[in-house]
This record gives structure tokens, sequence and C-alpha cells, in this order.
């Protein structure tokens, strides 16, 4: 089934030079450690805490609405830290999820209500189903898709899941435009 | 919109007959046929840890029991155990500073190794005590025997006339699932062994289990007393590691993480594969990759109006030329072989040598279209697909005589298609409409075919497709 | 933002003005709210103790109840962590207690020390849940851990240190606490 249009209101978006679409209702934590790589789009509510660490993403990344993207840390014995996320291109993060990963690579699809814990590692085209909850350090291997909580393996991905993944954020960066008046 | 999280609206007849959605088939370009997982051999590549990512081959990953030697597992929620590390002064008062003593947690459910008293260890990779097996000497008995045994029958087979060699082996020839034992699960009876008469004193012997009769009671503890279910194991914390079977949660053990695989698909017929990934396991690409997904036209659903029984409404379909050739569609009803592709061209395969064909059983298929179609008569062009065109956002440069009326739109290597659909009368709210037909379409095969074809071949295929885009919503009045 | 004549914030505590808090409530030392975490008092005032957590999106409702007329306390203690998007309206809440992403935890149940509730888990039953209760997974399995959960002081140095150079804070009003 085809996209269809998804409509935002122009007055609530900020669209950047490098294509980036955030919307005002984001709160965007030290927005000075915060890089968007061009083509993403940040929806309403959404949390990016870049007070913590520095957030990278690629190109093409949605960030859905109410969705918090938070760098994790780790207890040392000297004291915490925080390290930095990293989020590669063409990834989806649902509505109302949760991103403490350290690593999430490209091609990458998190559903609704999907809880990543600390320093989780998502590799390359990889999918959490909506729901999930993946437990703190867990490695997604490529290829995989997990689901359940705590998540486990459940199916293997379509050879071709980096086209679908670029074709879906790309056709989802085309579909969400202005509301026309 | 993305395959990954839709249900499959769209589905291909596969040459041996089942549906998939086009991610997950397969285009064999040597005998120009779709084949899906159910009609590939599946070979396993590599054998990885899916938490630190070492890889093995088959044979080391077999000696290891297919378990990763690092990781463990959580037994009481299967999760990855993580290495964490405490500090304690040395018990001896000596001031040589602090010691660090590491134990296993599982940070989902917190359970730890100190939980069930396993001792915590001074290296952090640990030489985490493993339970034994209680019952590894009969195992280890059995073993022998049966390796004595199969080594026998092996040498009997050698006797036999040599097979040519393929470059692979198979499940049944790894795991010495011989014909033997293929015979006695089919319910054959068993061929005479020639050279049965080898003395049977050299097989070590194995002591056979006595069933018995005498059956101890059930303790009274288990009728009278309330049972504390956060210290009994479920069934799935005792199957996850059959050889035990803990009963209390304080006998639960960390096993070894199991592997995941990489694997390659070979085609069934020409033995020649369809997908075969990089050996890393954190590597996505593929040294061969024939998806579908990049060889058959795609077909989508954009926009339909509701549907109603007996009541003719028009669907509109989105068609892509994912390849780099112009191909040409058309439409037909569905017809009763599936054949795939015309492989008039490629009776030889590329060693010249003659062509396997192994019939693959066809499944039965349960959906049948319930929704008459009208189709478009004149075929319709797509050019080939060109990534540089998806940063165009001029007007189209090709001239298409196209049926206003057939093709809405269009864009490079894609366009929109009306179809007019009619769900049988007797259909009520709620059920699910399905139609199908036939496409016919051309593919340029730049796969040289034999010695003296060097240039791209152009072939017509064909591939019944069914489509079911929703459910009725209410009757024609 | 409407100034809350009613919040008391004990000094070395570190409250974001993104937060959200409604009613009577007293924060206690060292405690750290991070921006869009929400408290609400409406039932009566709510007591923080030391050392809390409360990250983003985390909601904690004093809802009124209609039996008793007179407005009750909700207490909650030293060293808990309430998790990303986790909404808790217990009666009452001990020491060393982690509430997960996600998590909720209904009226009429009183949580006592060192609990984990796990992600997602939902409790909406009237009980009394006992020290170093366990509960993770979709299943909900219960274990009893045995010890509480470590406290995140190095956690709390480390906001305590990184969170001003980024947010706006709350004043603390030290003003001794009459209720």
């Amino acid at each position: 089934m085809e996209l269809q249009d998804i409509y935002y209101d122009k007055t609530e978006y900020v669209e950047t030079t490098s294509g980036n679409k955030v919307s005002r209702q984001t709160v965007l934590c030290g927005s000075q450690n915060i890089v968007l790589n061009g083509k993403c789009i940040v929806q309403s509510d959404a949390i990016i805490r870049g007070d913590l660490a520095n957030v990278r993403t690629g190109r093409y990344c949605i960030i859905s609405k109410n969705a918090v993207i938070r760098p994790p840390f780790k207890k040392f014995s000297k004291g915490v830290a925080f390290f930095p996320l990293h989020m590669g291109d063409h990834v989806y993060v649902g509505e109302n999820s949760k991103v403490n990963a350290a690593v999430v690579g490209s091609y990458v699809h998190i559903g609704k209500n999907v809880v990543i814990g600390r320093r989780c590692v998502l590799k390359d085209c990889c999918m959490i189903e909506d729901g999930s909850v993946l437990p703190p350090e867990t490695v997604v291997p490529s290829f995989t898709l997990y689901s359940g909580s705590p998540a486990t393996w459940t199916e293997n991905l379509p050879d071709c899941t980096q086209d679908i993944m670029i074709e879906y954020t790309r056709n989802y960066y085309q579909h969400f435009v202005p509301r026309p008046i | 919109m993305s395959y990954l999280v839709q249900e499959d609206f769209v589905r291909y007849e596969c040459t041996c007959g089942s549906l998939s959605p086009i991610p997950k088939l397969y285009f064999c370009r040597h005998c120009l046929k779709l084949r899906c997982g159910y009609c590939v051999c599946h070979e396993v590549d590599s054998h990885y840890c899916s938490n630190c990512m070492e890889h093995l081959p088959s044979a080391e990953a077999k000696m290891k029991k297919n378990r990763c030697v690092m990781c463990f597992d959580c037994p009481n929620c299967f999760h990855t155990l993580s290495i964490r590390a405490t500090t304690r002064a040395p018990e001896d008062g000596s001031n040589k500073g602090h010691l660090k003593h590491y134990y296993l947690s599982c940070f989902f459910c917190r359970w730890t190794t100190r939980d069930v008293g396993i001792p915590d260890q001074i290296a952090s990779s640990g030489n985490w005590p493993l339970k034994e097996n209680p019952h590894q000497e009969l195992l280890s008995s059995f073993l022998e025997h049966y390796k004595v045994v199969a080594m026998r029958e092996r040498s009997q087979k050698d006797k036999k006339p040599i097979f040519p060699r393929r470059g692979y082996s198979t499940y049944t020839e790894k795991f010495g699932l011989t014909n033997l034992i293929a015979r006695k699960r089919a319910g054959l009876p068993s061929l005479p062994l020639p050279g049965k008469e080898v003395n049977p004193a050299s097989i070590p012997p194995i002591k056979p289990c006595v069933a018995t009769d005498v059956i101890d009671t059930l303790p009274a503890s288990y009728f009278t007393d309330v049972p504390d279910l956060t210290k009994i194991t479920t069934i799935a914390q005792r199957h996850a590691n059959p050889m035990i079977q803990a009963t209390v949660a304080s006998e639960l053990h960390p096993q070894h993480r199991h592997f995941f695989i990489k694997r390659s698909l070979r085609c069934r017929s020409c033995e020649h594969n369809v997908s075969k990934p990089e050996y890393n396991p954190a590597s996505i690409k593929f040294k061969i990759q024939q998806a579908a997904y990049y060889h058959v036209p795609e077909i989508r659903i954009k926009t339909f109006e509701p549907l109603r029984a007996g009541k003719p409404s028009e669907i509109i379909l989105k068609v892509t030329n994912p390849t780099s050739h112009v191909t040409s569609l058309s439409f037909s009803p569905k017809s009763e072989v599936n054949k795939g592709g015309v492989s008039d061209s490629v009776i030889l395969d590329s060693l010249g040598a003659p062509k396997k064909t192994v019939e693959i059983p066809r499944p039965v298929v349960q959906d049948e279209p319930n929704t008459q179609v009208e189709l478009p008569t004149e075929p319709i062009v797509l050019p080939a697909r060109d990534d540089a065109a998806e940063y165009d956002d001029s007007g189209d440069t090709h001239n298409f005589h196209d049926d206003a009326n057939v093709v809405v739109w269009r864009k490079g290597n894609k366009a929109a298609v009306k179809f007019r659909i009619v769900p049988d009368r007797g259909m009520k709210p709620g059920d699910r409409s399905i139609f199908s037909f036939s496409m016919e379409y051309g593919y340029v095969n730049t796969m040289p075919t034999t010695a003296e074809q060097k240039s791209p071949q152009r072939a017509e295929m064909q591939v019944n497709v069914l489509i079911a885009p929703g459910l009725i919503v209410g009757n024609l009045d | 933002m409407a100034l809350n004549r009613d919040l008391r914030i004990a000094t070395g505590a570190v409250v974001c003005v993104d937060s959200k808090l409604d009613g009577p409530i007293t924060i206690g030392p060292r405690t750290v709210v991070h921006p869009k975490a929400c408290i609400v008092a409406e039932g009566g005032p709510i007591v923080i103790g030391e050392s809390n957590i409360f990250e983003e999106q985390c909601l904690i409702k004093h809802n009124a109840n209609a039996n008793t007329d007179r407005p009750r306390t909700l207490k909650i203690g030293s060293n808990n962590v309430f998790e990303v998007g986790c909404v808790i309206s217990a009666k009452s809440v001990g020491d060393n207690n982690v509430f997960e992403s996600n998590c909720f935890v209904g009226p009429e149940i009183e949580v006592g020390n060192g609990c984990i509730i796990g992600v997602g888990i939902s409790l909406e039953r009237p009980e009394k849940l006992p020290d170093n209760l366990v509960i993770t997974g979709g299943n909900y399995n219960r274990t009893i851990a045995a010890d509480k959960p470590p406290a995140q002081t190095l956690q709390l140095d480390f906001l305590t240190k990184v969170l001003p150079n980024y947010h706006h804070l709350r004043k603390p009003k030290d003003r001794p606490n009459v209720l």
C-alpha cells in the first residue's frame, strides 16, 4: 500500500537548509551537541537529550511523536559517563519509543512504544517490533526482527531490507508536506 | 509503504505455487524463474554469536556445540548476561589495594550468578563453572558406538559408484541422514547391506535403557504445601537446558549462548546461488544477490474506492520497473500454469551441462479470488530505472502514448495504472476482497547464458499476482 | 510559567524549569528533576526525599481520593529512580526503588523499598509490594532480589554538574517545612 501524504502545520515546523524538518514542539536539550545530517524529520513532543552527550543522526532519520533519544550512561568505579549516541542513515523511530542505545546502525526500523535499553547496539538492517523491550546491552544483529519483552529473535528480514528502508524513509520524507491552504 | 510493517496486500505466485510478497522472493537469473524460501536450498555459511559478533566456520562451531565460548544467556529470562565488577578489600587484610571481582548479571531480570551460589571470579573472562550433564557418561558411550556404526556405513557407501561431486554438501550428508535412515523414516524396509557380516565385537558396547515398573510416589509436600511461584522454574526455563531441567530457581545455571547463522540460498534446479551474503556477520553486503525486488516489476496499491459487493470500483496500482532496461507490461487473466519465464534460451547452464530439472511439489493455494477485475488491454511501457532521475524534478522527457483512462500518472520508471474491480455479489461486509491476474513483462537477461551468446537476451516472463486490497464495506444498495 | 507558591526545593536539588510541578510539592536535597518531568499534586501535598531522579516524560500523580475529605500526603522516599515515561500514582513509595521506562503503578498500591518495576509493567490492582521485589518481562515474572538496586549517587553527581550548564533551574526555596 502506498504511503498517503502526511500533512503538518507550516507554522509548527522549521525546515533547515539541509532539509531537516523539526517541530517547534520538540525539546532539543543541548542543541549544540545534536547533529542531524539532513532530511531528518523530528515530530512534535520528541525529546533529544544532547545535554547528556553528543547525538548524531545520519540522513533520512524519522523521529516520530513523543519519541525520546537519550544517550546512555555507564557506571565506572570513578564516576558515570554518558556515551554519545550515533544513528545511521534511513532510521525510523516510531511514536512513543525510547532509544537509549549506544549505536543504531543504518536502515533500522524501530516500531511504536518500544524501549531500547542502555548501551544497546542495533546493527544495520534490523527491526524492532511495536511494543518490544530491548534489555540493556543487547546486540541486535543484521537482518533480524526482534520482538517481545525481553525482545528476542523472531524472524529474519528479507535480503533487500536495505532498499526497502531507503525507499520507506525517502517516501516518508516526500510525503511529509505542509498542509495546503 | 514499507513491506516490513504492513500486511501483504500484493502477493506473487512463486514458481512452486506458494504466495509471497515480493521482498521474500528470489529470481534465479539462470533458469529465469521466481524462487521463494521454500523452494531453494538453504546452506549455512558461517556461525556467529549475536552478542560478541565472533564468527566461526561450521566445523569449528560444531566442535563448540554451536555455542559461543564467551557469552552466556540468563537462565531466568534468556537475555544475555553481562559481566559486572565489584571491588573488595583483600580478605587477608594486606594493603595490596582493592581486588576486582567479577560476576555475571542480567540487566533485564536482575538475576546474578550470586543468586545461585556461583563464586565470583578474579579474571573478567572468568572460567565460569559449567554444570556437567548428569548423563554424560551414558551419552558418550552412545556416541562412541554410533561413530563406529556410521564409519562402517560410510565405508560401504564408498564402495558404491561415485556420483559427480557437487560443490556443496547437503544437510543429509553433513548430519549423516543417510539413505538408510531416510528409508526407515519413510517406512520402507531397509536394504540388505552387503558386508554386514563385519565382526560385531569391534563395536563398543552400549548399555540399553531399561524400563522400570517401580515409580516413586510423589512426596506429600506436593499436596500439602502452598507452592512459592517465585522459587519454581517455568517450563520454558526447564526446556532451555534440557540436560538438567532444574525445578527450583536456585538450581538455574547460565548456559553458553547459541550461535546465529548466516546462510546462502541456492536454486534447487540449476544449483546456482540466488543469495550469498558476505562472510562477516557485521556486513550487510552480498556477494550474490538475486532478490526478485531487483528484477521483477513491483506492484503496489495506491488508492481504491470503497468496495461494495456487486458494485464496480476503481483501484489504482503503482507499477515500478526495478531493472536497468525498458520493459513492457501486459495483463491477462490468471493462467493455470505459472511459467515464471520462457526458458528456451537457457536450456544449457553456464557450464554447458544439461540442465537438471527438479519438480517441486505445488502447495495448495487457499486464497481463491472472489472479485472480478477488468484489465487494461494495451501494454504499458516502463522506462529503465535511473537513480539520477530521483533528484530530477523537471517534467517527464519521455513521450508515451498512454490512454489517459488507464495510465493516470507517470514518473521515471514508475506508472500508476487504473483497474476496475467488481467484488462478487454474494460477499458480505467484512469479507476480504481478493482478485488476481497474470502479468507478462519483458526481461533482459544480462547473464551470458552460453559461450556464444554474449549479448543480453530478451525473454518474456509471466507471473500470477494476487491482490487483496481490503474488506468489503457494504452491499450494493 | 505560573509561579507555584507551594513549591519547596531544598538546596542541592536540581530542578529544571522545563518540568511541570503542580500543587504543594516539597523536593529534598540532591534530587534531580529532568526537563519535561511532570509531578502533579492534586489530592494533597507530595513530599519527595533525597537523591531521587525524575527523568523526562515521567508523571507522578497524586489523585484526590473521594472517600476521604482530608488531603493526604504522598510520601516518596530517597534514592528512587523514575525512568523516562513512567506513570506513578501510588499511595506511597519507599526508598531505593527503580521505576523503569513506561511502567504504570496505579493508585491503591504501596511500594516498599528496593523494588524494581520493569519496563512496560502495569500494576493496577491494590496491593502492597514487598521489599526487593523485581517484576519484569511480558509475563510479569516476580522474583525477590537478594539486594536492593545500587544507589545512583554517581549519576546524580554527574547530573548535578552537567544539567545547570544547559538548563535554567528553579531556585531553591529552603523555607522551613510547615505542612
